[in-house]
């Protein structure tokens, strides 16, 4: 039997996370625990937190998990896992161990599927260096995966939001717009090219990314996932109390993904990351409206963006790209705060 | 009239449908597009109005009829006046939201319900913590719309951050989709949602 897990679900990835306009509204309510150690909270909308053990080590803590992105079971349990740990080398952390967060539907699907699942997870956090040493599954339905991690870092060597200086370039290591082209594949409109080029970059680690950060001591950094590329730098821009001007022309997009959303092609979760962000950006009057969109496109596994001084990055580029991550660009650049947070030009 | 159907599809299958429909349309030419889901009626209009595309909703039992209208030539886009006016910056919200049910404060004299309202609206701007959200419903609509008396106060709310929810039901009940002046168009499920967790309601 053939199994297709995108049957299952309307929005797969990480465009079934919930609106970020709605999260924001009930974290307001929820009192942030109060404590020394605690290094890094949600406070300046980070992507994991960081709890100081002594002098020399913190722990980086973070989760993910989300419905099916594509229709093989191992593939899917290989993007959630290189999804979910992404969070720690965003921070500047080396993952260490993990737990499975399973949902899965034993009524509906071969156990097979919830074997291959596992598997691709288990492969991908080997790969990472990451073991996985327990988890938990529920029955439900649609299936649902990814890792619970902790990682280590030194106190001292935090890459958070927070550390984006104005003047530094902004880098990003991996093309944006795999949420168009898996709401494109799920209405024929993706070459199988285009999908399997989506699915290497969703897979790939940003782990050789995380490497070069460390060699070059970058303080500014996150990773591009649910909130799209724009929600993410706006995350970066209000954290680190400065401006961004992102050049979307510049920025890397994965194979027809223009063509996609000029044909229509445009996920819920894109209105959905625009409606939160746009009271803070400032778009161009000529911004070209498909690149204005892909900007908003919530990215299952997506790469770094980090913030980088402006003489060190011919440098940077070049190490990244013989890292193999070969569509690494410069895609912007911070300023001194000013009236709005983000710069959207073409 | 061309019908593009997009009942039983999830976004982003309806906006496909309905860029396919525009590309196909002549300029001044209209068809009407059909949705059954809010979520794709909401992103639709927001789509529609990005591509300066001119449209009038109807509603009925949870199907919303958009007739599409493709506008000829370019369209000015840019409102002289938002460049023009000052931006206000950094003011203090409050967890209360004001509720406008009705273009009048209070019963009696209706003249002087105008005035009470006119006047509670103007006052707002100048409280210490405004609202974190101001709701519009039924005869409240009439408020934020271009020629109402209290635009420009609204806008200038809304310039002060505060949000500013207009019931869609009601805008398209009394026709006044082409004469909102302020606000975003919502719907019952987020004016209630955001009506049960405020801290305080304020109704005139």
């Amino acid at each position: 039997m053939k199994i297709d897990l995108l049957q299952m679900v309307e929005s797969g990835g990480c465009s079934a996370k919930i609106s970020p306009k709605q999260l924001e509204e009930i974290l307001k309510y929820l009192p942030l625990p109060k404590d020394p150690n605690i290094l890094v909270d949600i406070d300046t909308h980070d992507d994991a937190g960081v709890y100081k053990v002594n002098d020399d080590l913190a722990l980086v803590l973070t989760t993910d998990f989300f419905p099916p992105v594509c229709s093989d079971p191992y593939e899917f349990g290989q993007i959630a896992a290189a999804n979910s740990i992404s969070d720690v080398y965003a921070m500047g952390g080396d993952p260490v161990l993990a737990l499975n967060i399973m949902m899965f539907p034993a009524a509906k699907l071969p156990m097979e599927a919830y074997a291959d699942i596992l598997k691709g997870g288990f492969d991908k956090a080997s790969e990472a260096g990451v073991r996985i040493i327990g988890g938990h599954t529920l029955d439900d339905y649609p299936p649902k995966y990814g890792l619970a991690v902790v990682g280590y870092i030194h106190p001292g060597k935090i890459i958070t939001n927070a550390g984006v200086i104005p003047g530094d370039s902004l880098i990003l290591t991996k093309p944006i717009g795999t949420g168009v082209i898996l709401a494109g594949h799920r209405l024929g409109m993706v070459s199988d090219d285009n999908l399997a080029e989506a699915k290497r970059l969703m897979k790939l680690l940003n782990k050789t990314g995380a490497e070069v950060m460390k060699r070059y001591n970058i303080r500014g950094a996150t990773d591009i996932t649910g909130f799209g590329l724009a929600g993410h730098t706006l995350k970066m821009a209000k954290a680190s109390k400065v401006s961004l001007i992102i050049n979307m022309k510049e920025v890397p997009l994965i194979g027809n993904s223009y063509q996609l959303i000029d044909d229509g092609c445009i996920p819920g979760a894109s209105f959905r990351n625009l409606d939160y962000a746009e009271k803070d950006i400032d778009f161009a009057s000529d911004l070209d409206y498909n690149l204005k969109m892909i900007a908003f496109d919530a990215q299952t596994s997506g790469g770094l963006l980090f913030s980088a001084p402006s003489d060190k990055v011919n440098k940077i580029l070049e190490d990244l790209r013989s890292a193999g991550l070969s569509d690494s660009k410069v895609i912007g650049y911070a300023t001194e705060p000013k009236e709005k947070c983000i710069y959207l030009n073409n | 009239m061309r019908i593009v159907d997009t009942k039983g599809h999830l976004c982003p299958a309806p906006l496909i449908a309905a860029k396919k429909a525009l590309k196909e349309t002549a300029g001044g030419e209209s068809f009407i597009l059909l949705t059954d889901n809010q979520t794709s009626f909401d992103n639709l209009s927001r789509f529609l109005k990005d591509n300066k595309a001119d449209f009038q909703v109807s509603e009925s039992e949870s199907i919303w009829t958009l007739t599409i209208t493709k506008t000829i030539g370019e369209v000015v886009l840019t409102n002289p006046e938002d460049y023009c006016a000052p931006s206000i910056t950094h003011f203090e919200k409050g967890n209360y939201v004001v509720v406008i049910s009705s273009d009048k404060m209070g019963e009696g004299d209706e003249e002087l319900g105008h005035l009470l309202m006119a006047n509670f609206i103007k006052a707002l701007k100048d409280l210490d913590e405004l609202p974190s959200k101001m709701v519009f419903y039924n005869n409240g609509v009439k408020l934020a719309t271009k020629s109402s008396p209290v635009i420009e106060h609204l806008r200038d709310l809304e310039k002060m951050g505060v949000e500013l929810m207009l019931c869609a039901t009601c805008i398209s009940h009394y026709s006044l989709e082409s004469v909102v002046g302020a606000g975003t168009v919502s719907n019952m499920y987020t004016i209630t949602e955001v009506m049960a967790s405020a801290g305080n309601i304020i109704k005139p």
